[in-house]
């Protein structure tokens, strides 16, 4: 194979794990909280803006990391406790109110970090040129498909292996039962909510790292998010990775061979996955 | 009774009113002021057809202004740089609106509620990112600039009183229609869908059908209010489409109130005013508006219309109620005026 196709095709996973990070946790609290956080790209700028001011101050990437994923996480949970948890159960409600806390995030940062595209330094220890097949690739992305497989693991292992999880999975597919069994449906609301914020705090660091942070990729970081989690089917962890994957590809491709017409080739799959299965690839009708 | 006759009399007196106010603009008002109604006419187009969607179909659909484009960008290729004389590019431009309509509504309308949502979303920033990286035919980041309305029938409706006359009739004209529409046969069966599409099918409605018709009419809407957009801001570019306007046309509705027929209306109103106020302090209006919006879905979802129905509700029970109990009182003694008057109002209500 040419080395240019199998580096688009490292591109285009170095991409998908980015997704991933994003769609997963938006999925997860879409399958059980049957609420979609529109401000989840809001919520990845932020933290990605948070890591930078961090960076900017310590040096110290790590902390950056840490600093953006945990101020999203405690964003997350004081959004989650003190307005969502005010309209739960009403869905239009529910959506306009992260709605809102997007465009007041988005200004916000616009306020406070302008509106030039900013990225964080990746320090060299964590950035190696790593060769291997004779194809060179830097470190960092082959960290951040590290980083989306371990989550991805972690992520299995906690849905499927522990108690917590059961519960979880019991409220995707059916709340109201799950409920009257004896789950302590708001806590899972509210521990599902904080996964998905952690996650796209994490996002946000690491794709400020390897992408670019401005005003604007909130809302298309949150298409690629909604576009995962449509193609994969809602609540639906293998779904993401799929989704991931497949969206991931066409980015990578399409940028490369139809750079003014590749954001269409986004909605194709979408279209045929719509018109065949409404539900998504691995969703469940509900 | 005699509230009822006065209400009712108040009625026309107070719509007349206002129409000549609005009628009279140019005459009294500074440029400024036009310029601002121009603009809310045509965000009220497309506050209009997103409202139309939520408040009469139940969908919420983001992709509206993606339609609210499609217009501008067909004037700004064909007409302003390929020269195309006037309605053509503009009813290509409606066509176009109405093929891709076709194509999102086929896909997006076999879903409901916030996979409808999603799918909307989505096809609007694709729009977006299309319109930002096609620089060949659509230039990118820069779009079209100095797009000039035309002279029609000698009328120069480069004049700005003019276009704004236009714009206040076709205004006029679209919401007629549309409330015709939406007290047709038509616009109940699409209510009834809104409320319960499932038993709407059973009963024999083609509810896909239904919803694809009002998805339509409402992409034509926004088509429409970006026709005049373009040729009275004199600029079509991405950031016109972009998703913070559509979620700016979502929280407008919900502003006025997504339920009633004039809350997008009055939405966009005070929503543009409320622009022009805070942006003379402070250039961080979205933050404002946000918290605004936050307010009003946790503490008044029923819009600004909401809130004064039900302040005027309650006002006319008092009254009424007050009157009723007098006559009650002037007529047999004091043991009826003890009844709560206001019961039977209520019902009415």
């Amino acid at each position: 194979m040419d080395a240019r196709i199998i580096i688009l095709i490292l591109n285009g996973l170095t991409q998908a794990a980015l997704f991933f990070l994003l769609g997963s946790g938006l999925t997860l609290a879409f399958g059980l909280m049957r609420i979609i956080n529109l401000s989840h790209g809001a919520f990845y700028l932020l933290g990605g803006y948070i890591g930078y001011t961090v960076m900017k101050l310590t040096g110290n990437w790590g902390l950056a990391l840490l600093a953006g994923a945990l101020s999203i996480t405690i964003l997350g949970f004081l959004f989650e406790r003190t307005l969502l948890a005010r309209v739960r159960g009403q869905d239009l409600p529910e959506t306009l109110l992260t709605v809102a806390l997007s465009m007041v995030i988005a200004d916000f940062c616009l306020a406070i970090w302008g509106g030039h595209s900013l990225a964080l330094n990746v320090p060299k220890a964590l950035n190696p040129s790593i060769t291997i097949f004779g194809i060179t690739y830097p470190g960092f992305r082959y960290l951040l498909m590290l980083a989306s497989v371990v989550v991805a693991v972690g992520l299995w292992l906690l849905l499927y292996k522990t108690k917590l999880g059961a519960a979880v999975r019991a409220g995707v597919d059916d709340r109201e039962t799950a409920s009257a069994l004896g789950v302590n449906i708001d806590v899972m609301y509210t521990i599902v909510f904080l996964i998905s914020a952690f996650l796209v705090g994490i996002a946000g660091v690491l794709g400020g790292t390897y992408l670019q942070l401005s005003p604007g990729s909130d809302t298309t970081i949150l298409t690629y998010a909604l576009v995962v989690i449509i193609l994969g089917g809602q609540g639906s962890l293998l779904g993401a990775v799929v989704g991931a994957l497949i969206l991931g590809q066409i980015a990578s491709f399409g940028s490369a061979y139809a750079a003014e017409y590749w954001m269409f080739l986004v909605f194709a799959p979408l279209a045929i996955v719509l018109a065949v299965r409404p539900q998504g690839l691995f969703g469940r009708t509900v | 009774m005699n509230l009822d006759k006065l209400t009712r009399l108040a009625k026309p007196i107070l719509l007349a009113i206002g129409a000549i106010l609005l009628i009279a603009l140019p005459f009294y008002g500074s440029q400024y002021t036009i310029t601002t109604f121009v603009r809310i006419i045509y965000f009220g187009f497309l506050a209009v057809s997103v409202g139309f969607l939520l408040g009469q179909g139940g969908m919420i659909s983001l992709t509206q202004t993606a339609f609210f484009g499609m217009t501008g960008y067909a004037i700004g290729l064909l007409g302003y740089e390929r020269g195309i004389p006037f309605p053509w590019p503009d009813l290509i431009g409606i066509g176009i609106v109405l093929i891709a309509a076709t194509l999102v509504g086929l896909v997006s309308l076999r879903t409901y509620g916030l996979t409808f949502l999603m799918i909307t979303l989505a096809f609007g920033q694709v729009c977006w990112a299309f319109a930002t990286q096609n620089t060949t035919l659509l230039h990118g980041w820069s779009g079209f600039r100095g797009i000039r309305p035309f002279v029609l029938f000698g009328i120069d409706f480069r004049n700005s009183a003019n276009f704004y006359w236009m714009s206040l009739v076709l205004f006029a004209l679209g919401l007629y229609i549309l409330w015709r529409i939406v007290h047709s046969p038509f616009g109940l069966a699409l209510n009834g869908i809104r409320e319960n599409p499932r038993r709407m099918r059973a009963l024999g409605y083609p509810v896909y059908w239904i919803r694809f018709v009002a998805f339509l009419i409402a992409a034509l809407y926004a088509g429409i209010g970006g026709i005049l957009a373009v040729y009275y801001s004199g600029l079509i570019a991405p950031p016109t489409i972009h998703l913070s306007r559509a979620i700016w046309a979502l929280l407008v509705v919900i502003l006025g109130g997504s339920s009633y027929f004039w809350g997008p209306v009055v939405g966009t109103f005070v929503a543009i005013w409320l622009e022009v106020l805070i942006s003379q302090y402070t250039q961080r209006y979205l933050l404002f508006v946000g918290l605004i919006f936050v307010i009003v879905v946790l503490f008044s979802p029923q819009g600004i219309l909401g809130i004064i129905e039900s302040v005027l509700r309650k006002r006319h029970l008092w009254i009424t109620g007050w009157l009723k109990a007098r006559t009650a009182l002037v007529a047999s003694g004091s043991d009826k005026a003890e009844e709560r008057p206001g019961k039977e109002v209520m019902k009415k209500g």
